[in-house]
């Protein structure tokens, strides 16, 4: 099996395909409206995706804090790490990262 | 003194053809666009009374319109977006230059985003996971969708409605938009007729209604034959038609090519039965005589009839009767050709489809054929009806459209005097 993408790819890549641009151009500290420009359709679009990505349900009032990449990365880490796994995955994420990574 | 409205673009998508210039030369041709139906795919149709439809075939929406809106709704609607776009091209019109809160849109549709309807709601029944509904299920559904997503994507700001009455949808959009810019509420009414559900469950519905054709599905071509002996119901089809509507005074201005004049509409009700015509055709006939005489034109004028023609044993013949109600004597000298027997009924499309077929034969002299008319049924044998092209000067046109809950509609079309 290939290897698990991050978190973070799989969320920038759900991102790209939705403003059909290249992954890399995505950074976890854009704003998702005011960076990106996602209207709240879009968002509740882009968190419909990432439910199926990662076989989740975001509750109502977790969606005021979602609003750059990065929240968007921090809270299905915290998510997934906590509870299920990525649907595409029987493996939870965080222990499949390499081990004893280092800090630059 | 009320407006006289004009014709002044045409787009179409359907299943013999995307774009009004291949869809014309199809229709002269009386090329058939039924065949097996394919768009189930993977559901399987072998537990189908009729297996035959006419599809649009290939369809891309990315391939005619550069935009999001295309992505966001169903079917029905990016046939719509596409028809609308060819229109407006063919019209000239540049909505750059228009004042936007003068330009409207009036669309008529049956059925709606049943593609995306009927997957979401099989999903969830088999899953029983609510929170995993799309969340453009509702905005997709909602029948002002094509309506809608056609003043965004072309800057139209004016009147915006959506005209649900069945089969007979554009042809009240078409009337409604007359009515919208005779009383001065707009100087243009981009005027469209979409439906696209050949779709498991709306095709179930349909057989279960016994309404389609089920003799010819080893000759999908034949199926289609209204006012022929053999026929045996409709066969159902999918596309969008689009008329520009426009001010005559308007037009003029900005010295826009004129296709013809629409003239006149009747809108009335059977008060009868859900699907069944009354069959003395007393209705349909004073809905004729109705949007004749809000044309100002005698029944003598009459040269073409753009006939509702579903291929029904009940239906054509109740037309039949209507027709010879209303012309008498001359109801054998009109010219008649039926576009279902082509492209099958678009349902809600149909009377948008059938607009243009009548605007070419007054623009053209050319009435396109009735396919398989091949044995004309004496319950509404029509001398003016015949499987080839009719060469003849068309002056005024008449196009009818019923629907289902009692519904009936007529629209005149007059030829308009070339101005140099």
């Amino acid at each position: 099996m290939a290897a698990d993408p991050t978190i973070s790819l799989k969320i920038r890549t759900a991102l790209a395909e939705y403003l059909k641009c290249d992954p890399a151009t995505i950074l976890t500290t854009q704003h998702l409206r005011d960076d990106l420009g996602l209207d709240s359709m879009a968002v509740i679009e882009l968190l419909y995706r990432i439910e199926e990505a990662f076989d989740l349900q975001i509750p109502d009032q977790d969606l005021v804090g979602l609003t750059t990449v990065g929240h968007v990365v921090s809270y299905v880490e915290k998510r997934v790490g906590k509870t299920a796994s990525p649907a595409s995955t029987k493996k939870p994420l965080k222990p499949s990262k390499p081990k004893g990574k280092k800090k630059s | 003194m009320r407006s006289r409205v004009v014709v002044t673009g045409l787009g179409v998508v359907s299943p013999i053809g995307i774009g009004v210039s291949d869809f014309w030369k199809a229709a002269l041709a009386g090329q058939s666009g039924i065949s097996a139906i394919t768009s189930f795919d993977p559901f399987p149709i072998d537990g189908y009374r009729s297996k035959v439809a006419g599809q649009v075939r290939d369809f891309a929406v990315e391939r005619f319109v550069n935009s999001v809106h295309g992505e966001r709704v169903d079917r029905y609607a990016q046939f719509a977006l596409v028809a609308a776009k060819e229109a407006l091209a063919d019209s000239g019109l540049r909505m750059e230059k228009e004042n936007p809160h003068r330009v409207g849109v009036i669309v008529g549709a049956g059925m709606g985003g049943m593609v995306m309807g009927e997957r979401e709601i099989t999903q969830l029944y088999q899953q029983q996971k609510p929170h995993r509904v799309h969340p453009n299920f509702i905005p997709v559904i909602t029948l002002n969708s094509a309506s809608g997503i056609l003043a965004m994507a072309y800057g139209a700001k004016g009147p915006n409605l959506t005209i649900s009455t069945a089969c007979s949808s554009s042809a009240h959009a078409l009337g409604q938009a007359l009515h919208c810019i005779r009383e001065g509420r707009a100087d243009v009414v981009i005027t469209v007729g979409a439906d696209a559900s050949i779709t498991p469950l709306v095709f179930a519905g349909f057989c279960a209604l016994r309404a389609l054709s089920s003799k010819f599905n080893d000759d999908p071509e034949k199926a289609s034959r209204p006012f022929d002996r053999l026929r045996d119901g409709f066969v159902m089809g999918e596309g969008a038609g689009t008329l520009i509507l426009e001010s005559a005074a308007h037009a003029k201005k900005r010295k826009a090519r004129v296709y013809a004049e629409i003239a006149g509409y009747a809108a009335t009700s059977e008060a009868y039965h859900m699907v069944i015509p009354r069959e003395d055709g007393l209705e349909v006939a004073h809905t004729m005589k109705l949007a004749l005489a809000d044309a100002g034109v005698p029944p003598a004028q009459v040269d073409y009839i753009n006939a509702h023609a579903t291929s029904t044993s009940i239906g054509d013949a109740v037309e039949a009767r209507a027709i010879r109600r209303l012309f008498r004597s001359r109801a054998d000298k009109i010219t008649i050709s039926a576009t279902k027997s082509l492209i099958g009924h678009t349902l809600g499309a149909a009377g948008a489809i059938g607009g243009i077929a009548s605007v070419l034969a007054l623009h053209t002299g050319q009435v396109h054929p009735t396919a398989n008319y091949d044995d004309p049924d004496p319950a509404c044998a029509l001398a003016g009806l015949s499987r080839s092209v009719q060469e003849r000067p068309v002056k005024v046109a008449l196009l009818n459209a019923f629907g289902f809950g009692s519904n009936n509609a007529a629209v005149v079309f007059k030829q308009v005097k070339r101005e140099r």
